[in-house]
């Protein structure tokens, strides 16, 4: 149990590690989807099936996919293609590729014995409902403010018309 | 949640809905003024709805939040610094090109954040207190996009202060680990014995604890952001993070720590004492060598949160008011200050270098004469706040016989007569002659004139006339 524990943390770190440690956008982003996946394989080994799949949905999912289109559309043009096939270079994905196969191992030796889970009990996304529009609910709600102030914030600093704060014309 | 809750959390959804609402007729059409006058509104709705606040019956609203009384004047507290942040925005961003609606929007959310973090009962409103309020910053920081000091103060402010939630949340989650509940109160009463294995782990959770809660409050070993951020950021944002944001801060720390007795744990004294007397000691020393003002003010004001923590150190009723009057003073004197410094700069930059203000006490009086009223009362002259609220402080520590952390506050303190009055006498020094002499109008503009009048005002009369404010937060806060 604690095995499982540990060799998921371990995947965790390393992938970690390197996404900090690559100089290359695309492979950094294949080892942080590395990581968010063996968060995640933590989440359901403790008994959190429902936080794990969000974890999945919505880190490893939506927002890197976000991150992954952004790239692509910076790279436009002539060496968009050199740059593609370049991604394709075993080098890239071999690295991910192994971390991966250790949480799929993991997975499968987690789902075939169901005494792996190491918490006492499986959450539901029943209960999990009940307490966020329960004792909860004010923190749904100060989440939603600290969403817009993010939200606000990028779309300030992002805002495209520095030339004409600076005082220029409008080009 | 029912009624009553509603009703106590009054002033929290005045501001929820002024930054929707605000934002709302912002999408309409943009205008500066409007935006502002709304946001002053609403800023004051919220005042208003404190007293109504105040009679509810509910205290305790679902398990996050709390809005006693203690709550209450913090709030309090906080919006009227806010008020004054944002009336004396307005005369700063006056001179700014650019869009300035959002700036209303990112300040009301982060007083927001700061109001929940007051009222938080429980970790998870304190957790995302904290992130609405670190959030905001982080754009309100980096607000003036042209200037690359601004986006650099972001960044670093960014990085930091993720590093420091981080830990935050893991001292959080070993504290959760260990007693299995979130909520202030039951910790403080389900602490195993000093000494015992278990209390070895809270220990950590707690120290962990503090690294998240001294990146805010700038002590010590987290004080590295301070003096960039202070002088990156726009000036009426640095007086918005050294007051609104780290008050709220201290009014969490005192409300975390004060049920639980710390006294009982040796070690946790130790480390306390020891970040004050650090804060103390590299504030004052490292002031005297700055060269900008901003910078100066934002080693003073790591001095001042040490000198906070020896209140805090010290226990029993007098110290419970210490704390309360001495925010209020130095609220009054760091928001008059950075007033001062806003109503100084141009377009092109904060008016930052001592040269700046050679001769002021000649091209504008008024200007000068608030900025020594505010630097004195920092210093802590008689006849200031500033001076009641240090020997309120010292007072306490000495009847709580916390030795060591006072003689440092007052010898250390002594150092601030050097570099605060470094600016005090720049300013009555005669102006060189070919320096071109800016126009009266642009120095200080009448919302921002208006709000350093009644700060410099207040800054006198807490020194004048300390009592009916004493008697103030002992209804309020010693109830």
């Amino acid at each position: 149990m604690s095995a499982t524990f540990y060799l998921l943390a371990a995947v965790a770190v390393i992938a970690t590690v390197l996404v900090i440690t690559h100089t290359n956008a695309v492979h950094a982003l294949l080892y942080l989807i590395v990581s968010l996946l063996a968060v995640a394989l933590i989440f359901f080994t403790l008994g959190a099936p429902f936080v794990a799949a969000l974890e999945l949905i919505i880190y490893a999912g939506a927002i890197m996919v976000l991150f992954i289109f952004v790239m692509m559309l910076l790279n436009l043009g002539q060496a968009a293609t050199q740059q593609e096939r370049r991604w394709l270079d075993p080098r890239l994905w071999v690295g991910p590729a192994i971390l991966t196969i250790v949480l799929l191992a993991e997975l499968a030796v987690t789902l075939s014995n169901t005494n792996r889970l190491a918490g006492g009990s499986v959450v539901g996304p029943k209960q999990v409902g009940i307490l966020m529009f329960g004792p909860y609910l004010l923190g749904v709600e100060l989440a939603s403010i600290l969403l817009l102030a993010g939200l606000v914030g990028a779309y300030h600093l992002a805002r495209r018309d520095t030339r004409r704060e600076r005082g220029e014309k409008p080009a | 949640m029912t009624t009553g809750g509603l009703i106590a959390l009054s002033p929290l959804i005045v501001l929820a809905a002024a930054t929707v609402g605000v934002m709302l007729v912002i999408a309409l059409d943009r205008d500066h003024k409007r935006t502002a006058a709304l946001t002053l509104a609403s800023l004051v709705v919220a005042l208003l709805a404190l007293p109504i606040a105040a009679s509810a019956t509910t205290r305790q609203v679902t398990p996050l939040l709390v809005v006693d009384d203690y709550a209450l004047f913090y709030i309090g507290l906080t919006l009227a610094a806010t008020f004054a942040v944002a009336a004396l925005s307005y005369s700063y961003l006056e001179n700014l090109a650019g869009q300035h609606d959002e700036y209303y929007l990112l300040l009301l959310s982060a007083t927001l954040g700061a109001c929940v973090l007051i009222a938080s009962n429980h970790f998870v409103s304190f957790f995302l207190g904290l992130e609405i309020l670190s959030v905001s910053l982080y754009a309100l920081i980096g607000y003036v996009r042209t200037r690359q000091a601004c986006i650099e103060a972001a960044l670093k402010y960014l990085i930091l202060g993720a590093a420091s939630a981080a830990a935050l949340l893991f001292g959080m989650a070993l504290i959760y680990a260990e007693l299995g509940t979130m909520d202030y109160a039951q910790i403080a009463a389900a602490r195993p014995p000093p000494g015992s294995a278990d209390a070895v782990l809270l220990l950590v959770g707690w120290g962990l604890m503090l690294v998240g809660i001294g990146f805010k409050l700038a002590l010590v070993p987290f004080h590295l952001w301070a003096p960039d951020v202070y002088q990156g950021a726009p000036a009426p944002v640095t007086a918005f993070v050294s007051t609104v944001s780290k008050g709220a801060m201290f009014a969490l720390l005192v409300r975390f720590f004060a049920p639980m007795n710390i006294h009982a744990y040796p070690s946790l004294v130790v480390v306390i004492a020891a970040i004050a007397v650090a804060s103390m000691l590299v504030g004052n020393f490292s002031a005297l060598l700055q060269t900008s003002v901003k910078r100066l003010l934002a080693f003073s004001s790591i001095a001042h949160l040490g000198y906070l923590l020896v209140a805090f150190l010290a226990s029993g009723a007098l110290a419970v008011a210490a704390v309360p009057f001495y925010l209020v003073a130095y609220f009054a004197a760091t928001l008059g200050a950075f007033g001062v410094v806003g109503a100084r700069s141009g377009p092109d930059g904060d008016a930052d270098g001592f040269e700046a203000y050679r001769g002021l006490s000649r091209r504008n009086p008024w200007l000068a004469a608030a900025f020594t009223a505010m630097l004195l009362s920092l210093l802590g002259i008689p006849l200031t706040g500033g001076f009641v609220a240090k020997f309120y402080v010292g007072l306490a520590a000495v009847q709580s016989a916390v030795w060591i952390p006072v003689f440092v506050m007052f010898l250390s303190g002594a150092l601030g007569l050097f570099y605060y009055m470094r600016i005090v006498v720049i300013m009555y020094m005669r102006a060189p002659a070919d320096q071109p002499i800016t126009p009266a109008a642009s120095l200080a503009s009448r919302p921002s004139g208006a709000v350093l009048a009644i700060l410099t005002l207040l800054v006198v009369w807490l020194g004048v006339f300390p009592a009916l404010f004493i008697e103030i937060i002992q209804t309020w806060i010693a109830r």
